[in-house]
């Protein structure tokens, strides 16, 4: 067929201007991360799935692609965790309730919650890759009964730099979840797991049938953690991965974040891992 | 078609008259070398033969800034930019060229089809010229001839002494209407040949260039490649761009503004925290190049290069593209005998 022909024919809208949002609560998690609490207008609801981003904008300083961390099941309000490490994330860090910043989205393809429907849910989460998969761990918590075992796996560098420690608590005491944390060097007071985060996957209780995963971490663990899930014998087909990469536009435009001839911010950040293997550039 | 003629000293009349009707843009003489894309002011200064301009029209539709929004800091209040159509004739536009602005069309109208630059494109008119391919061109090698009327109003075909016009839409007639064009009975003359060719076509390419994934040809490549990212500031089917914001003097206010920017550069795929995904020369010349004759034909059918030459004739370090894709079809050629 001629290309021109190929030219859907839609009308033209704008794609690049923010919704002016407010800044309901900042809360430290960290030295680095903070959970930021933000109210589109109008009580507007975000309309989000668990995995999804958005691009948030402070004018004058810039615009970047965040995770969503809170549940589309907490409406009304929704939650970015964010570590600070460059030029925005640092006056972010600056900003109080009331103040206003820029939200484009949601955007991509989240995890797809109806297939880990009726499943035990696996959460692998390395250090900030719990952010996003937070959003999911607690729509699993808000419709406990649509879902089967809940399974988390979260890693972190130093027992320092663990996020949501309070949240961590209640899954820890929460009969229905089976929560596991390691970090790569603990501090003297740390008296749990010590060791990377596939330390964990050998010893879990799996019902191999009945069990999806999600994956999300630095682009590091990856392989090791396929390499771990697989030799416990977890099919490709129950694996769905995360990943990070730059998503300046958010609307297949700006070419940034291409892998392959996939872009993230259309079909990712959330893949189903037989997909990514025809994408080389993917880990 | 009727062929009509237009002698070569009524060319600048007949520039003359159409920027009476619409605002003209045409190659005119930048600097002693080079041919660019302008506002015509002159009807004289418009030069029809000529090989390449360095930037294609795509400057016009994607401009290499381009405001997104003006914010105030005071109030954190903001006003879309104004964005209006180019409505405005284009001439002396060689036909790969027009080829490359249907691939920007596709690739601003799927998914999210995009106001700023489908805005941009309303009210134009096309007037093409036939081209003498040099020692860079090679677009027959993907379907596009030196003679080729697809998406021109109106096409001037370079014969002795003049023109050759073809009159193709209503556009074209409303613009040549009331000038004096003789009908000719010459015969359209045969397009130029190409001195550079891709060995296979598109169809072929799309399983080539898959099992080219490996092929030694990238890293060799990037041996040569200094990363300055030429070869996609002049392709007119690139269309990558960073956001930047630049706030005013005063500190009271500024604009958010799109600028090109490159797949060969290694911030292009740098995340916050410093992990660069696409970090070698070989792998960033790889995803150029395969995404001109692979990510985007496997979808459309259709090559994203041209076959304009751009990127071969601007490169700082003398690689050509056609040799890379030939590289890869002689070596897939190879590898297939020794498998029979």
């Amino acid at each position: 067929m001629k290309l021109n022909e190929l030219v859907p024919q839609q009308d033209p809208v704008d794609l690049y201007l923010p919704v002016m949002s407010e800044i309901r609560d900042v809360r430290p998690l960290t030295d680095l991360e903070t959970l930021y609490t933000v109210a589109l207008p109008d009580g507007r609801d975000l309309g989000h799935q668990p995995g999804q981003f958005v691009e948030v904008s402070l004018f004058g300083v810039g615009e970047a692609p965040f995770s969503i961390s809170s549940s589309p099941t907490r409406k009304g309000v929704f939650e970015l965790g964010i570590r600070k490490v460059g030029l925005l994330t640092e006056k972010l860090a600056e900003l109080k309730p009331g103040d206003k910043v820029g939200i484009r989205g949601p955007f991509g393809h989240g995890i797809p919650v109806e297939k880990f429907r009726g499943k035990d849910v696996l959460i692998v989460a390395g250090g900030i890759g719990l952010v996003p998969m937070r959003s999911m761990i607690n729509y699993v918590l808000d419709r406990r009964d649509e879902f089967g075992r809940l399974i988390i796996c979260y890693g972190s560098r130093s027992d320092k730099e663990l996020l949501f420690t309070d949240e961590m608590e209640s899954w820890r005491r929460d009969p229905g979840v089976d929560f596991h944390v390691t970090v790569d060097r603990g501090s003297p007071e740390w008296e749990g797991n010590t060791g990377v985060i596939t330390t964990l996957i050998p010893g879990l209780e799996l019902d191999l049938g009945k069990t999806v995963c999600c994956v999300c971490g630095p682009p590091v663990m990856y392989r090791f953690v396929l390499l771990a899930l697989k030799s416990r014998g977890l099919p490709d087909k129950s694996i769905y991965m995360s990943l990070e990469r730059r998503m300046k536009c958010g609307v297949g435009k700006c070419g940034h974040c291409q892998i392959n001839h996939s872009y993230v911010c259309q079909d990712g950040p959330v893949y189903h891992y037989p997909d990514l293997k025809s994408l080389e550039e993917a880990l | 078609m009727e062929l009509k003629f237009l002698a070569s000293d009524r060319v600048e009349a007949f520039v003359s008259y159409i920027m009476q009707k619409k605002t003209v843009y045409a190659p005119q003489r930048a600097g002693k070398h080079s041919v660019a894309l302008k506002k015509v002011a002159d009807p004289g200064a418009v030069v029809l033969d000529y090989a390449r301009t360095m930037q294609s029209v795509k400057k016009f539709f994607l401009p290499p800034r381009d405001e997104l929004l003006q914010f105030n800091l005071a109030d954190q209040s903001f006003a879309p930019a104004e964005v209006k159509p180019l409505d405005a004739v284009l001439l002396g536009i060689h036909s790969y060229d027009r080829a490359a602005i249907d691939r920007l069309d596709y690739n601003f109208s799927q998914g999210h089809a995009e106001r700023n630059y489908l805005t941009r494109r309303e009210g134009v008119v096309w007037v093409g010229v036939s081209f003498e391919p040099d020692e860079f061109h090679f677009s027959g090698s993907v379907g596009i001839r030196p003679h080729d009327t697809e998406g021109f109003d109106v096409f001037l075909t370079r014969a002795r002494d003049g023109y050759l016009v073809e009159v193709l839409t209503n556009a074209g007639r409303e613009l040549t209407a009331g000038f004096d064009l003789p009908a000719t009975d010459q015969a359209k003359p045969q397009p130029g040949h190409f001195h550079q060719h891709i060995f296979l076509p598109q169809a072929k390419l799309n399983e080539v260039m898959g099992a080219s994934y490996n092929n030694p040809v990238w890293e060799e490549t990037a041996e040569k490649c200094v990363g300055c990212g030429s070869c996609n500031i002049v392709c007119p089917t690139c269309y990558c761009f960073n956001v930047e914001e630049n706030v005013d003097i005063k500190v009271s206010g500024g604009t958010r503004e799109r600028i090109w920017d490159g797949c060969m550069l290694r911030e292009f795929t740098e995340v916050a925290g410093g992990e660069v995904f696409r970090g070698g020369l070989a792998e960033r010349q790889r995803h150029r190049v395969m995404r001109k004759f692979k990510y985007l034909s496997d979808k459309t059918g259709h090559p994203w290069c041209v076959g304009c030459g751009r990127c071969t004739a601007y490169c700082t370090a003398g690689i050509s593209i056609v040799s890379i894709v030939n590289r890869c079809i002689s070596d897939y050629e190879k590898h297939a005998a020794t498998a029979v």
